[in-house]
């Protein structure tokens, strides 16, 4: 009984261990190189990282049954609309594995910037999502340098300066 | 196992997962990404939050004398 307790006891605690890993809730870090990835995209066709390189780009992960990331869906339209001459693009990845929800969102609120679906989470992964929204803005070289996790009206003052400094690189 | 063996040992192997585990990881971990069907309206604990605020408000008021929330509540003798 004891013996059976004891065993028991130190095999959970090996899983345990092993288990802490995915839970941490750590994300991609300012610095690293952004993970290269393609996707189909809402117009059709695939869309991937490499062919935005040189531009800024703001990498938004979100999803139609997230509030905040609804909320911010305007606010990245006109981000994109404003800047978008100086050699700025935004990509709005889509996480959910029902793109059919996503595409009425899509309907009722459109945007211009590229959006493209990512219904296996295969890029939520490589990116380390820790939040719904994530924002992840990399620069004209491919590196990542601003990362954002979730969204609060007034947030986007933080990202118009983030990327007026990196297109004046 | 005796049946009283087997019970003991399925009871304690969870608590000691709990002992030993602490909070260093809860288990099963949703991605944020994968919380769709939890966003989903009907998954909130409250229908209404500020009618069941108001509600366990009066609750507490009526019944916390008698300790009603689990705290230590009123003084009019209790233990």
């Amino acid at each position: 009984m004891k013996r059976n307790m004891i065993r028991t006891g130190a095999l959970l605690l090996a899983l345990n261990l092993t288990a802490a890993f995915p839970a941490a809730a750590n994300s991609i870090v300012a610095g690293a190189t952004a993970p290269a990835f393609q996707l189909s995209s809402a117009g059709g066709g695939a869309l991937s990282l490499a062919d935005l390189k040189g531009q800024v780009v703001l990498i938004n992960f979100w999803a139609s049954w997230c509030g905040p990331c609804r909320q911010e869906m305007p606010v990245l339209e006109q981000l994109y609309k404003k800047y978008k001459a100086g050699g700025f693009t935004l990509l709005g990845v889509n996480v959910e594995p029902k793109s059919a929800d996503a595409a009425s969102f899509l309907q009722s609120t459109p945007v211009s910037f590229p959006i493209v679906f990512d219904a296996d989470s295969h890029v939520s992964k490589l990116y380390e999502v820790s939040g719904m929204p994530s924002t992840v803005i990399v620069d004209r070289k491919g590196t990542v340098r601003y990362v954002h996790h979730g969204y609060k009206p007034g947030e986007e003052s933080e990202y118009l300066d983030q990327i007026r400094t990196l297109m004046r690189e | 196992m005796t049946k009283s063996r087997t019970v003991s040992l399925v009871l304690s192997a969870p608590l000691a997962a709990l002992l030993l585990a602490g909070c260093s990881s809860v288990e099963p971990w949703v991605k944020p990404y994968e919380r769709e069907h939890l966003a989903d309206p009907i998954m909130s604990f409250d229908r209404d939050p500020v009618s069941s605020t108001y509600l366990d408000h009066v609750f507490e008021v009526r019944e916390g004398a008698r300790g009603a929330t689990g705290g230590v509540g009123g003084g009019c003798g209790c233990n």
